[in-house]
C-alpha cells in the first residue's frame, strides 16, 4: 500500500513498454505504491560494446539498452531499491535477455528483481501486486526480518476461491478458519469467527490484524487492519515459518485457486518470483473439476491419485476445458479413476514446471503450500518431476493468513 | 513533390536531405507529435494506449508482440502514404522508435513490397562513401516526380 | 498534455559549420518574431512556434550556411516534461543516441553536399572484390 516518506526507486529495465500501451499502467501502479520508476543513467559508449561484454549479441538496440541499464544498476551507477525487468510477451529475443538480466542483477547486486512480460492488455491492477511485493521487500526489510509471532494477532487471507483466517498467540496457531469466498467481507467475517471460536478468544482480544490476498484492501479497511500486504511477501513468510526454514535459501511454490506463485526465498525474504495468472489449467480449480467429474470429494482426490499412475492416461492439453475432456475420454476408454486423478495432478505440476519454475532458481528445500498442497497427489507429482523432496508444512493451506498474523505482530510490540 | 518514407524513420540526415531536394519526408517525428497531442488521451510519455497495438493488427498478426504492433500503428500508415522510399542499411545504434529489430525488419519489408521507387544504401564511414551517399540520394530524389533542384 | 497544436511545431537545427556558431544562429532567431522560442542544446538549436513562423526562421537559418546546417522536425516540444531526463529519473531520451551518431557524420555529409552543388563529378570506385583464388594460392605458397 502507499507509504508516506521517500518514494522507493525502481529501475525500469524494459523493452517495448512505451510502444505497447503499458507504460502509463506501469507508472500508475508505481505511483499508487509511492514508488518512482527510474531509467538508469549509463555511459552511452557502453552501448557499442555491451553485447559482447555481456556475451549476448542481440539485434534489437533496445535490448542492448536494457543490458547497459542492468549493468549501471549492478555497478551502483544508478542507486535504486529494486528492479523491474520487462519486455513484450511472445518476443523470443527479449525473453532470453530478460531471463539472463534478471538472474544477473539478482546475483550481482542482491536487489529484489521481478521480471514480467506484458501484452497490450496488461493493466495497472495486474502489475500492482508484483510491484507491491517489490516495494515491500525494499521498504519493509525490518518487518520481514520478524521470525516469531508475539501477543495475540489475526491474519486473514482473502483468496479468490477460499478465505482463510488464523488467530495466533505467543507464536502458536490457536484458531483457524477456512471458508469458500462468496461475498468477500462476509466470508472474511465467518472465517475469522471460526478461528476465534476455536481459540476461545474474542474480537477485542486481538491486538493486531494483517490481511492479504485478492480481497486484502477491502477487508483490510473493514477490520481496520494494521498491515495490508500482497500475498508474495505474506506467503513466503508464512511458508518458511511453518516449514521451520527461516534461515538460508528456500523455494516456495503456492498453487492457489486461481493463480500460482513460485518464489525464491533467502532468509524468509522473497527474491525472484513469478506469478502465473491467466490459465486455470495450472490451478486448484483444475483439480476441483477433475474431482467433480470423478464423482469424488476434492479432499479424496489426492489419496486416489497416490494409488494411480498418471502415465497410463494420455493428456493432450493443460487446458481446463480440453484437458478435462481428455481425462473424461480416457475414463470412457477404461482408465481407472486412480490413474485419471494422478494424471490431473501431474498435469497441474507439469505446467507449473514449464511455465514458472524456469524463471526462478529452484533451491532446496522446496516448500509446497496453498490449498492444492493438501491433495497428496500434487506434492508427489512435483517431487517425482523435480526429483527432490517436497516439504508440505502443517497448515499449508493457511500460509497467507499465518504470514499476515506473524508480520502483523510487528505492530503489537510497537 | 513526392512523399518519401525514410528508414531509419527518425533520421536527421535523411529527413533533411528529402526536404532539401524538395520533397516531403515521411518521418516518425511528425507521427510522434501527432500522437502526443491527441486531445483527451493522457498516456505518457508517448501517449500510446492499448489501442495502438490493436491498430497494429493491420500490419502484423496477433502473435507478434504488442511492442511491434504498437510501433507499426505509427509506421504502417506512413508506409501507406509513401510514394518513394530511402532505406539506409547498416545504421548505427538507435533506440525508441527504431529500437526493435523485429519492427525494423517488418518496416523495411513493407516498404520494399510496395513497389514504389526505392533507394537502398548504407551509412557512410569514409569521405568517399560520404560522397557516394550524398550523390546517390540527391540523384534519386531528383529522379522522383516533380522533384525540383536544390531550393 | 495537448499544448502543442497542429500549427505549432518544433524543429531541431543542427549546426555543423566552420563559419557559423550555434550562438550566431540563436541571435538570428532572436532577431525574428516574438512568437518563436528557442532552446540551445549541445547539438544545435530547437526552434518552437507557429508552423509558418518556424519554417520562415528555419529557412533563414539554413541560408546562413546551407550545406552545413541540418534540420529535422521534433515530436516533443523543447523541455517536454514527459521526455525530459530530469522528469524521467535519469537516462537520456531514446532519440538522443541516434542523433549523436548522425551528428558525427554531418561534416562529411556537408562536404559532399558542397561538391555536389559545385557539380564535381563522382567517380564510383569499385568495391573491393573477394580475393582471387589464384592470388590466395600464391600467398599460401609464399608463406610456406
Amino acid at each position: 500500500m502507499s507509504d508516506k516518506g521517500d518514494p522507493v526507486l525502481i529501475a525500469l529495465v524494459s523493452c517495448g513498454s512505451e510502444y505497447a500501451g503499458v507504460q502509463s499502467e506501469l507508472e500508475k501502479a508505481a505511483s499508487t505504491l509511492n514508488a518512482k520508476l527510474v531509467y538508469p543513467e549509463m555511459d552511452v559508449a557502453t552501448l557499442d560494446t555491451i553485447g559482447m561484454e555481456f556475451g549476448l549479441e542481440v539485434a534489437s538496440p533496445d535490448l542492448r539498452l536494457m543490458m547497459a541499464r542492468a549493468k549501471a544498476v549492478v555497478e551502483g551507477v544508478a542507486k535504486v531499491d529494486g528492479v523491474f525487468v520487462t519486455s513484450c510477451f511472445r518476443c523470443a529475443e527479449a525473453a532470453i535477455v530478460r531471463n539472463e538480466l534478471r538472474r544477473y542483477i539478482f546475483e550481482e547486486s542482491g536487489l529484489p528483481v521481478i521480471s514480467y512480460s506484458f501484452t497490450e492488455r496488461t493493466t495497472a491492477a495486474t502489475l500492482l501486486t508484483r510491484l507491491e511485493a517489490l516495494t515491500t521487500i525494499a521498504r519493509r526489510k525490518h518487518l520481514l526480518a520478524r521470525t516469531k509471532q508475539t501477543g495475540i494477532t489475526a491474519g486473514i487471507d482473502s483468496g479468490s476461491t477460499t478465505t482463510k483466517a488464523v488467530v495466533m498467540k505467543d507464536n502458536e496457531i490457536v484458531g483457524e478458519g477456512w471458508v469458500p469466498t462468496i461475498k468477500v467481507l462476509e466470508s472474511a467475517e465467518t472465517a475469522l469467527q471460526q478461528a476465534l471460536d476455536q481459540s476461545g478468544l474474542k474480537t477485542e482480544d486481538i491486538q493486531a490484524i494483517g490481511t492479504t490476498g485478492y480481497g486484502r484492501f477491502l477487508i483490510g479497511e473493514h477490520f481496520k487492519a494494521d498491515l495490508v500486504q500482497e500475498e508474495i511477501t505474506m506467503n513466503s513468510k508464512g511458508a518458511v515459518y511453518l516449514a521451520d526454514q527461516q534461515k538460508g535459501p528456500a523455494t516456495v511454490i503456492d498453487i492457489g485457486g486461481m493463480d500460482n506463485k513460485a518464489i525464491s526465498v533467502q532468509d524468509g525474504i522473497p527474491g525472484m518470483f513469478t506469478m502465473g495468472g491467466i490459465c486455470a489449467g495450472a490451478s486448484g480449480r483444475f483439480l476441483e473439476m477433475t474431482a467433480k467429474r470423478l464423482g469424488v470429494e476434492i479432499t479424496d482426490l489426492g489419496d486416489l491419485a497416490i494409488k494411480g499412475m498418471g502415465e497410463n492416461v494420455e493428456m493432450n492439453s493443460y487446458c481446463i476445458v480440453f484437458g478435462i475432456q481428455s481425462l473424461v475420454n480416457s475414463l470412457a476408454k477404461g482408465s481407472s479413476p486412480e490413474d485419471v486423478a494422478a494424471a490431473a495432478c501431474h498435469s497441474v505440476v507439469e505446467q507449473i514446471f514449464e511455465q514458472q519454475l524456469q524463471e526462478v532458481e529452484v533451491k532446496e528445500p522446496l516448500i509446497l503450500v496453498g490449498g492444492s498442497s493438501l491433495i497428496a497427489g500434487v506434492p508427489k507429482a512435483l517431487g517425482d518431476l523435480l526429483k527432490i523432496d517436497v516439504i508440505v508444512p502443517p497448515h499449508s493451506q493457511l500460509i497467507g493468513a499465518v504470514g499476515a498474523a506473524l508480520l502483523a505482530s510487528g505492530y503489537v510490540s510497537e | 513533390m513526392a512523399k518519401v518514407i525514410i528508414y531509419p524513420t527518425n533520421s536527421l540526415i535523411l529527413s533533411d536531405m528529402v526536404e532539401r531536394f524538395g520533397h516531403e519526408p515521411l518521418a516518425m517525428m511528425e507521427k510522434i507529435k501527432k500522437i502526443i497531442n491527441t486531445v483527451g488521451v493522457d498516456s505518457p510519455p508517448l501517449n500510446i494506449t492499448p489501442e495502438e497495438p490493436k491498430r497494429g493488427l493491420k500490419y502484423a498478426a496477433v502473435e507478434v508482440p504488442a511492442g511491434v504492433r504498437g510501433r507499426m500503428a505509427l509506421i504502417g500508415p506512413m508506409i501507406e502514404l509513401a510514394e518513394a522510399g530511402i532505406i539506409v542499411g547498416d545504421s548505427s545504434i538507435s533506440f525508441g522508435c527504431m529500437g526493435c529489430a523485429r519492427t525494423n525488419e517488418l518496416t523495411k519489408f513493407l516498404i520494399r513490397e510496395k513497389g514504389i521507387p526505392i533507394l537502398e544504401i548504407k551509412y557512410p564511414h569514409t569521405e568517399e562513401e560520404g560522397q557516394d551517399f550524398v550523390y546517390k540520394i540527391a540523384e534519386f530524389l531528383k529522379s522522383l516526380p516533380s522533384g525540383s533542384d536544390e531550393k | 498534455m495537448a499544448e502543442e497544436t497542429e500549427d505549432n511545431i518544433t524543429k531541431i537545427v543542427v549546426i555543423s559549420s566552420d563559419s557559423i556558431l550555434p550562438t550566431d544562429a540563436a541571435m538570428k532567431v532572436y532577431e525574428s518574431e516574438d512568437s518563436i522560442t528557442i532552446k540551445e542544446t549541445c547539438f544545435g538549436t530547437m526552434v518552437n512556434g507557429p508552423r509558418e513562423a518556424v519554417l520562415k526562421v528555419v529557412k533563414t537559418l539554413r541560408s546562413m550556411d546551407r550545406n552545413h546546417i541540418f534540420v529535422k522536425e521534433r515530436g516533443f516540444k523543447p523541455g517536454a516534461e514527459v521526455r525530459c531526463r530530469a522528469g524521467r529519473g535519469g537516462g537520456p531520451r531514446p532519440g538522443f543516441h541516434f542523433l549523436r551518431e548522425e551528428v558525427n557524420m554531418l561534416p562529411m555529409i556537408g562536404r559532399a553536399l558542397d561538391k555536389y552543388e559545385a557539380g564535381e563529378p563522382f567517380e564510383e570506385h569499385e568495391a573491393p572484390k573477394k580475393l582471387d583464388i589464384s592470388k590466395l594460392k600464391k600467398i599460401i605458397d609464399s608463406e610456406l
